[in-house]
């Protein structure tokens, strides 16, 4: 007998995988890494970074990489929204589930489309600059760090589309939250001594950031302390925002 | 003695914690039973439905269903029952994809989801739009759809709340049918409408619901006997009248539908006279009069009323 989540994941993912939500999960990162990567390569010949010099687009590569599980979650938020919009929420309510094994549900194809994404990033930035990860264990650790972002933003966006009621307004506020966390994160430029000092605070108030440093040092450099704190830090938010989606889940109006 | 399969015991529920939307309700439903859950809108129908297939909890009194308390066991009770809620609900996708993943949900084995499939298509006559998209369905080609998928999985106890709004007389005829069948194989039904002859045609009981109460109980031929000895006079009129004098004048149950009155009495041979005279005196003109036993319907408005 195959498990509720997984049946319920099966069921996400036969019903939400269409192409306006792949271009979404996909055409936006790859967007930013070949025109932005491309063009600000005349601009930002070299990135000096952690020892290496590195090509811009390249610099940009962990930053779309770490975008996926932010996309999927979004999407995540938007498959619990449109379930209350077309009465499956009630309907799968009485169904032969525990609750949180809807959440599950959206979530694992969270993981799925992030992980996904994320392969499918690593194959431009290949073809764009010709980059591949050498060790293995970095390919399973920025693995393992796209699965545990996913929990964190699907979780924040179910919260969201548990209080939002209509999707004009959660796609508004899907837009202004992708806009802060990308821009006010290190995924396009290096946060350094450099940066003003509010936009440092909000760019280390931003769980992206932690994502994007530690992928990119999987990918460009070898692991060291301020890697595993980044991991913990995403792990923990992952764990509280979980709490909150499950908490905020359990008040979503049927 | 046969299987209870629902037990209902002092129900009482609330949305505010001071008005009781059902307000201790008790009932239960035999193995095999298709029960009936009438009332009008807003008496409190889905609600005991909704604490009944563990959506709402039960705030007062207890709910038994299949042997096992709703508010210990509500997982397992799942497992056991269908559910065709009152608002539609559907994934976004064909016909025939909303059967498949319904069926791959409940975990039904795929052969068997095969054939179960092709003939819930037919029944419910959604051959022809299998390719069609949910979405794009008229309202009642949708509630076809949702009563469809239920009988995709095994269950002991279904629970259809007002399954046929939308459908034609043909179709609606043919899902009853459909349903009896089932019944008489072993499932047990609790069934909710507003239309009586639905009642009438289809349940073994009927429990008639308002303000929150189950103010009658019985078989349909119980409520008709008990009530039986009223008769209602139907009267087609044209011309202005005066509901609130009427009512003076009539003091049994009256109800003005448009250019209808319908009058339910046990003495329809003091009033209809009088009711004539009444009228013709207003300048009132009588199209049509007619004097009918009580249906279910009459049964249904007096017991409300």
């Amino acid at each position: 007998m195959i498990p509720p989540s997984l049946r319920l994941t099966a069921r996400n993912l036969i019903i939400n995988t269409d192409p306006g939500t792949l271009l979404f999960l996909i055409g936006l990162p790859s967007f930013y890494l070949i025109v932005l990567g491309l063009m600000f390569q005349a601009l930002i010949p070299n990135v000096f970074f952690e020892g290496h010099s590195i090509s811009y687009a390249q610099f940009l590569s962990p930053g779309v990489v770490a975008m996926q599980p932010f996309i999927a979650g979004s999407i995540g938020g938007s498959m619990l929204w449109s379930d209350r919009r077309w009465g499956m929420f009630e309907q799968l309510l009485v169904g032969p589930f525990h609750r949180i094994d809807y959440l599950l549900g959206i979530i694992y194809v969270s993981m799925i489309f992030s992980v996904g994404g994320a392969m499918l990033m690593f194959l431009v930035s290949y073809l764009l600059t010709g980059f591949v990860i050498h060790y293995v264990v970095n390919i399973i650790l920025i693995i393992l760090v796209l699965l545990v972002s996913s929990i964190l933003f699907t979780s924040l966006f179910l919260v969201l589309s548990v209080f939002i009621r209509t999707i004009q307004t959660y796609n508004t506020v899907t837009m202004f939250i992708f806009f802060i966390l990308d821009f006010a994160s290190s995924a396009f430029y290096p946060i350094n001594t450099r940066t003003p000092i509010g936009l440092r605070i909000i760019s280390y108030a931003n769980p992206l950031t932690y994502i994007v440093d530690s992928v990119r040092d999987m990918m460009f450099a070898s692991l060291n302390r301020s890697d595993l704190i980044y991991v913990m830090i995403v792990v923990v938010l992952s764990a509280l925002f979980f709490i909150f989606a499950a908490l905020s889940y359990r008040k979503a109006k049927i | 003695m046969l299987e209870k399969v629902i037990e209902v015991d002092h129900l009482r529920q609330t949305y505010d914690g001071r008005n009781f939307v059902v307000d201790d309700v008790s009932f239960y439903v035999s193995k095999g039973e298709i029960y009936g859950l009438l009332g009008k809108n807003g008496a409190g129908k889905t609600t005991t439905i909704r604490t009944m297939t563990t959506i709402l909890p039960v705030h007062y009194g207890k709910v038994r269903i299949l042997g096992m308390d709703v508010s210990e066991n509500a997982e397992r009770i799942r497992k056991r029952i269908g559910v065709v809620l009152q608002n539609e609900s559907f994934d976004f996708a064909s016909v025939e994809r909303n059967l498949k993943v319904y069926g791959m949900l409940w975990d039904v084995p795929r052969e068997v989801l095969k054939a179960r499939i092709e003939e819930v298509l037919e029944v419910f006559d959604l051959s022809s739009l299998r390719k069609v998209r949910a979405m794009e369905l008229s309202g009642g080609q949708k509630k076809r759809l949702q009563v469809a998928r239920e009988f995709l999985h095994d269950m002991d106890l279904l629970f259809l709340d007002e399954p046929t709004v939308g459908l034609d007389p043909i179709m609606r005829r043919s899902v009853l049918n459909y349903i009896r069948d089932k019944a008489r194989k072993g499932l047990t039904v609790l069934y909710t409408t507003q239309i009586m002859e639905e009642a009438d045609y289809l349940c073994d009981r009927i429990a008639i619901m308002n303000k929150g109460k189950i103010v009658a109980e019985g078989t349909s031929s119980d409520l008709k006997a008990k009530y039986g000895d009223l008769k209602t006079i139907h009267v087609i009129i044209s011309g202005e009248l005066d509901y609130n004098s009427l009512k003076v004048k009539f003091p049994e149950d009256v109800i003005v539908d448009n250019d209808e009155i319908r009058i339910v009495s046990k003495n329809v041979e003091d009033i209809l006279p009088d009711l004539i005279i009444y009228l013709k005196a207003r300048g009132i003109r009588i199209e049509r009069i007619s004097v009918e036993e009580s249906s279910l319907d009459d049964v249904f408005l007096k017991v409300v009323s």
